[in-house]
């Protein structure tokens, strides 16, 4: 009897373990698909761009086979080149602000409708961004060219004598790029603004405090985390996107990621373009753990007050 | 009146918003029907011309066809394989979890031109020519971060009792999850592949340095064409694309509600 329980209880033991060792074998086979793709089509070809931008470049032969900083140094010496890392930072901080500015009162009118004008608004907020990025930047070089929409509208209502140069200028990257990124905002703002109580904002009323300070005095200290999220988002994405770039400014307004395309694409200086792409991640990281420090320390500051 | 004053301006406000972000569109849409040469709008007079002229590019063709072939392949692969990393990651723990859950995620940090380069790079090493392969593969980096979101997001709250039922009345562990689970967390599984399908069909960056002569996707063949052209007919195959997300778009909502879609995603 005794012993037919402890060989039953081994077995037990022993199918558990089985069961442990196989469970094990199950997480990596669920796992090894996109594992292996990552480490094959994503680790391994930044690696070797990395390794890449330490090499140096001749024209006429190619990349050699020395190790060197000159990449980096070249990039950093280069009053130019800073020039367009500074045009990078300010044209996602110019889109960030004008996006928060925009996203607003959208995020506000649709937290507060219901039903169906709900799902349409939703749907009209974020069907561009479903519609092809080049169609849409295309759009805006329609409207902003200089026998474009807003010029002739301009000429017509004889506010101006001569077309203004509105494409291929930081402006129309500007435009392009909100537009674009718009929708991550809202997205972003309504998930704070659907976090509080309409009972707050009622008692405000009551209390007789104008629809300005109620702004001001609740709503936007509440929805502060939302649109800190919705920034790092929407500066992150502005600093490294190539299409709206490339499109809207060319390389009448070269950005990073146009300089990362053009040294490889067109000056085939691999060493170079690596190097360029490699400090544009470095300025993304930077400032997406500079806004994450900034983030925490603001959440800090609502839960206080 | 005057508290209503504030309300109208407010409205008013959005209402420019929405101008703004349907105009790109709209233009687009209707410089299409112009009968000049060149992109006017508004178009001066109506004509479908444009469109019947795209039979003497049969490129812009095979280009949508490659970029169908192309983003199906993505959404397939991508969901496929990022549904199965989701369920490990949920439902099991292991060392490296962590690693692994911000190495899946990192595309979306990493910027794509500088992803784009390094995967010319590995391609050219390893030999793998321009092919809707080696742009699917690209592609599977850049959504499988979107589908493990959606699936993962599906898959938390799920009640483990009715599959743990049916384990106890005998069903295998495939029936299980074919039956029980996959019809569970459908939505996030969809709302994944058709966000990998549009991210691939969409996208310029990557496949603009994996494309050869022959190999040319939609984004990228429109990009081009547009650099040394101004006709119609470039308006007239955007308008196409459009109309092509429309009709996308009204499918998902009636199988998925967009809300839903775009709900989870945050």
């Amino acid at each position: 009897m005794q012993a037919g329980i402890g060989t039953e209880h081994d077995l037990l033991l022993q199918q558990k373990k089985k069961n442990l060792t196989k469970k094990r074998l199950d997480t990596w086979l669920l796992l090894l698909p996109t594992l292996g793709i990552f480490i094959f089509f994503f680790l391994l070809p930044l690696f070797f761009l990395f390794i890449t931008s330490f090499k140096n470049f001749d024209a006429s032969t190619g990349v050699g086979n020395e190790w060197t900083l000159q990449n980096y140094i070249k990039f950093m010496s280069d009053p130019f080149y800073l020039g367009v890392v500074w045009r990078t930072v300010k044209i996602a901080l110019l889109t960030t602000l004008i996006t928060i500015i925009i996203s607003y009162p959208v995020a506000f009118q649709i937290s507060r409708s219901k039903g169906r004008a709900r799902n349409y608004l939703t749907l009209l907020v974020l069907s561009p961004l479903l519609i092809s990025m080049v169609i849409r930047c295309y759009g805006w070089v329609i409207l902003l060219s200089n026998n474009g929409v807003v010029n002739n509208t301009l000429l017509k209502l004889g506010w101006i004598d001569q077309p203004l140069t509105l494409l291929y200028t930081e402006l129309s990257v500007v435009i392009g790029m909100v537009h674009v990124l718009f929708p991550y905002m809202v997205l972003s703002i309504m998930g704070s603004l659907e976090k509080i109580d309409p009972s707050v904002i009622r008692a405000s009323q009551n209390l007789g405090a104008s629809s300005f300070r109620t702004f001001f005095s609740i709503l936007l200290p509440l929805t502060l985390p939302g649109v800190f999220a919705g920034s790092v988002m929407v500066f992150s994405l502005s600093v490294s996107s190539f299409v709206t770039p490339a499109i809207l400014g060319g390389p009448q307004v070269k950005v990073m990621s146009y300089l990362t395309y053009e040294q490889v694409a067109v000056m085939l200086n691999w060493p170079y373009g690596g190097a360029i792409g490699f400090l544009l991640i470095l300025i993304a990281t930077i400032t997406i753990i500079v806004y994450s420090k900034i983030l925490a320390r603001s959440e800090k500051g609502v839960a206080i007050q | 009146m005057s508290r209503k004053l504030p309300k109208y301006f407010f409205n008013f406000v959005c209402l420019l918003v929405y101008i703004f972000l349907l105009a790109p569109i709209v233009v687009v849409l209707l410089s299409s029907l112009t009968t000049t040469e060149y992109i006017v709008f508004p178009p001066e007079g109506l004509t479908l011309r444009w469109y019947t002229e795209l039979i003497e590019h049969p490129e812009f063709m095979q280009s949508f066809t490659l970029s169908i072939i192309v983003a199906f392949g993505t959404a397939i692969i991508s969901t496929a394989i990022g549904t199965l990393a989701s369920l490990a990651v949920v439902r099991r723990q292991f060392k490296g979890k962590t690693a692994i859950v911000q190495l899946v995620g990192s595309p979306l940090l990493i910027p794509s031109v500088v992803f784009g380069v390094a995967l010319l790079q590995f391609y050219s090493w390893i030999g793998l020519a321009a092919s809707p392969l080696a742009l699917i593969l690209g592609h599977i980096i850049l959504t499988v971060p979107f589908v493990m979101r959606l699936v993962v997001a599906s898959l938390v709250g799920f009640d483990r009792s009715i599959e743990q039922a049916a384990l106890n009345l005998g069903a295998g562990p495939m029936k299980v999850f074919f039956q029980i689970t996959l019809p569970i967390i459908k939505s996030g599984v969809i709302a994944g592949a058709i966000f990998a399908f549009i991210t691939s069909f969409d996208d310029l960056t990557v496949a603009l340095f994996i494309v050869s002569t022959d190999v040319v996707t939609l984004p990228v063949r429109i990009y081009t064409y547009m650099q040394y052209q101004y006709d119609p007919i470039i308006t007239s195959v955007s308008s196409i694309m459009i109309l092509f997300t429309v009709v996308l778009m009204l499918v998902i909502e009636r199988v998925l509600g967009v809300g839903k879609v775009f709900s989870s995603k945050n």
